[in-house]
């Protein structure tokens, strides 16, 4: 006999049947339903508890994006920024300009627009380009690779672009080197490194996006070695080579490096990766690309820096001035660790030593740690690969350059993103601090007309225009020396400054800004600084920075308006040195012998082509300066696919 | 009576489920808006879909790009239907331009952030959304009738306010 008896009192229902049996099947139903809404009842309570304390921190950053206090009223949206991601601290400076004094939104026409496509970076004939991958000298050319999106202006479908040069300059365009075709780089064939083995034979790694969107690296080599143009490349039938080790997450897994070689006759490469917020580089030996042991430490890790992209390691030396193989190792070499930050699109090096016994680094000063300290570039400049040319003994840089306007012109213009010029890399042997970077001497090849200025006196406050005939493809070398007395006489404050949260060129120093205003019109209503800015602490010390503004760069609204820069150390007995390298809708400014580097994109819609001009400026309240200038009209590069009616594209 | 003790510790198992389950999903997206700059309008977005309810970060992100597209969509034929009356040379101008940043954000942002979500390489997605967002920006810049709102300013501020909250949830990820 069922025991009926209930937790709550019965109640008679309405309506109830009037059958038997139902009746004896209702008492349990009704017992049942009662402990389910009992139930039902503590949950809810939970519920609204938990959901009170979570809408009582609804998190608004404030006056980071676009808060607005009163929806209905105010006009303005707040401008998204196209910088570092939430979280990470951001500015103050307006990517927009707030007030909307000449600003344009939609200003852009197919002559602004053409004339943005620069002469003598590298890029390829339309749609998207990212990281570069695996150059490499290899009898007797030049070769470049890039992540290439074939369909489109912006990043997708990603396959391996090619190209080959004499001289790093005069580029020519080759068939895709490697496409999507493999369940393994299905989703992505993404960044690697060359490595050229002793006997000339050239093997490439790589990162592939599998079928099922995990990073695994793959091994790859040239169909035919006697080839000079490397057009065909075979993958390894047994790839992947590398799948993500225990402990490292299937997207946390990328971009393998050139190899070098150990004491003990192995090649050794390093990947970077990250646990939790840490970055890391792993290391893994092998004797033969194919099969790889994981080494038991880690290259390094720098807590806080997140993910590291595209990390690179090489030798440098202490005191030569040429570039040095990616194996060689010794007591006067140092060794650079690099890597691509994903939390903030900015690269970052570290100077330290190798400790070759247990695959390890350390850097020669902690403060200033891969992550968080130099960058090689304080503009936009990301995923930046070096390799060492062994056709003239020097460790050679690239670096990718994206767009800073909106993706709505890129597809108007159906391109988006070029290469830095080559640079050089050595060792400063006057900080030991720092790289130097500098472009490739072949650049050189490009100047047409020159000009030269001699100590050109710039007053505090003044605007000097440098008549040198067309100014969208430049080479400048300057020289300044500000005044003396002004040095010694102002009087210094504990003020500190940055290039990035000043008010750009109109925020008047007594010993800066001064400099350099390229792609400015006669009007001055679009110029771009390059400039110096000298500030003095109370302590009586002179602090260097050097910085690039772009916030009156353009009228059109939609495009990147922020200020790069940084402190460059400027040494005693030390004049100031620029050198800048304008080529339509990019400049590339190198500082101190290329001790800092900032490179920007810049879109003007009126400083274009004849109305395009140079001026030198100083607007310090209180020094003068004199500026002496070498400057060089640059020939376009013509850079076009290869010329033969078999490699058509 | 064992049959309805058992019963009994079936629903009572059942319910418990039910809560802890749906009582983490609530916690994901709560503690995922909270690192976003727009709470309420991320919970509310992430609620109305009930994908939410099964969904990882990744997923919460796919759920306001979809979010994203279907408000640009919207305001998009609302620029359309503008478009088709409009008298004044200026306002028609705006317009136009308005056109090109929304399907900007249709066919190129929206497509890539989702893109770059799927496999795994989330600062791209970081960048379209950011885009995205100022494409909004720039349109409701280029109307002339300062200091007032442009007459697709709800829409122009949603798809705004929402690419935000996807470019910072794409942040999560990265």
């Amino acid at each position: 006999m069922v025991d009926t008896r209930p937790f709550l009192p019965v109640s008679s229902h309405a309506g109830s049947d009037p059958t038997g049996p139902s009746e004896n099947r209702r008492k349990p139903m009704k017992l049942q339903l009662s402990i389910f809404f009992v139930l039902l009842t503590v949950g809810f309570f939970a519920a609204l508890l938990t959901s009170n304390n979570g809408s009582d921190n609804g998190f608004v950053k404030e006056n980071e994006h676009g808060s607005l206090a009163s929806p209905s009223s105010e006009k303005q949206l707040r401008p998204v920024s196209r910088g570092p991601a939430v979280g990470v601290s951001e500015k103050s400076n307006r990517l927009f300009a707030k007030d909307n004094e000449n600003q344009l939104a939609y200003p852009w026409n197919n002559s602004m627009l053409s004339w943005q496509r620069t002469a003598f970076h590298f890029q390829p004939e339309k749609n998207w380009m990212n990281d570069p991958n695996g150059p490499l000298f290899y009898k007797g050319w030049y070769h470049f690779f890039y992540q290439y999106n074939p369909h489109a202006a912006v990043w997708g479908d990603i396959v391996w672009g090619h190209a080959v040069s004499k001289d790093l300059i005069h580029w020519l365009h080759l068939p895709l080197a490697m496409v999507a075709d493999q369940w393994y780089d299905k989703n992505g064939v993404w960044t690697g490194s060359a490595t050229i083995l002793p006997d000339g034979k050239v093997v490439m790694l790589y990162t592939g996006s599998t079928t099922e969107n995990v990073q695994v690296q793959n091994l790859a080599y040239p169909a035919d070695h006697s080839d000079p143009l490397l057009i065909n490349w075979v993958k390894y039938s047994g790839n992947p080579v590398l799948v993500p080790p225990p402990g490292i997450l299937d997207k946390d897994f990328r971009d393998p490096t050139t190899a070098w070689l150990t004491s003990e006759g192995k090649w050794r490469i390093t990947i970077g990766s990250k646990i939790n917020k840490t970055g890391i580089a792993l290391v893994y030996d092998t004797k033969d690309f194919i099969n790889y042991e994981l080494l038991d430490g880690i290259l390094h890790a720098v807590p806080g820096t997140g993910m590291w992209e595209c990390v690179d390691f090489f030798p440098v030396s202490k005191t030569e001035e040429n570039g040095l193989d990616t194996s060689v190792n010794g007591p006067s070499v140092k060794h650079v660790v690099k890597a691509s930050l994903d939390d903030d699109r900015h690269d970052y090096y570290s100077i330290g030593t190798y400790h070759e016994k247990n695959g390890t680094w350390i850097p020669d000063e902690p403060k200033i740690d891969v992550g968080i300290g130099l960058r090689y570039d304080y503009g936009i400049y990301y995923a930046a690969k070096t390799f060492y040319d062994q056709n003239k003994n020097r460790r050679v840089l690239w670096g990718w350059i994206g767009e800073s306007d909106s993706e709505a012109a890129d597809m108007q213009k159906g391109w988006a993103s070029v290469q830095s010029i080559p640079r050089t890399i050595l060792f400063d042997k006057k900080t030991g601090t720092h790289l130097l970077q500098w472009p490739v001497e072949e650049i050189e090849s490009l100047r047409l007309k020159s000009y030269e200025f001699n100590q050109v006196k710039v007053q505090a406050g003044s605007v000097v225009p440098l008549d040198v005939g067309p100014a969208t493809q430049l080479d400048i070398i300057a020289e300044f020396e500000i005044d003396n007395e002004a040095l010694e006489k102002t009087t210094g404050s504990n003020v500190t400054f940055s290039c990035s949260s000043s008010g750009g060129t109109v925020e008047r120093g007594a010993l800066g800004p001064f400099g350099l205003l390229v792609l400015a019109d006669d009007s001055l209503s679009e110029q771009t600084p390059v400039y110096f800015y000298i500030a003095k602490g109370s302590d009586g010390k002179l602090k260097t920075f050097f910085c690039n503004d772009q916030s009156r760069s353009s009228v059109a609204s939609d495009v990147n308006k922020q200020i790069y820069g940084n402190l460059v150390p400027v040494l005693e007995g030390e004049k100031l040195s620029l050198r800048v390298l304008v080529d339509h809708s990019i400049v590339e400014s190198f500082a101190q012998g290329g001790r800092t580097v900032i490179t920007s994109r810049v879109y003007p819609t009126k400083a274009i082509y004849g109305a395009a001009k140079l001026f030198l400026f100083n607007n310090a309240t209180e020094a003068s300066v004199s500026a002496s200038l070498r400057i060089w009209q640059m020939n376009s590069a013509f850079i076009r696919p290869y010329p033969n009616d078999k490699e058509s594209q | 009576m064992t049959k309805i003790i058992s019963l009994f510790i079936l629903e009572a198992v059942f319910c418990f489920t039910f809560f802890t389950v749906s009582y983490s999903d609530i916690n994901l997206i709560q503690t995922t808006c909270k690192k976003t700059p727009f709470y309420d309008l991320c919970v509310l977005t992430l609620k109305s879909d009930p994908r939410s309810s099964t969904a990882d970060v990744s997923g919460l992100a796919r759920i306001v790009a979809d979010s994203v597209k279907a408000k640009a969509i919207a305001t998009l034929n609302q620029i359309s239907a503008l478009l088709k009356s409009v008298k004044d040379p200026t306002l028609e101008k705006a317009l136009e331009g308005c056109i090109v940043s929304y399907n900007t954000i249709i066919q190129a942002d929206i497509p890539v952030a989702i893109d770059a979500i799927e496999k795994n390489n989330p600062k791209f997605a970081v960048q379209s959304a950011t885009d995205a967002g100022n494409e909004a920006q720039a349109c409701e810049n280029s109307f002339a009738e300062k200091p007032s709102n442009s007459p697709i300013f709800s829409g122009n501020k949603a798809v705004h306010d929402l690419s935000v909250v996807l470019q910072s949830i794409a942040s999560l990820l990265l």
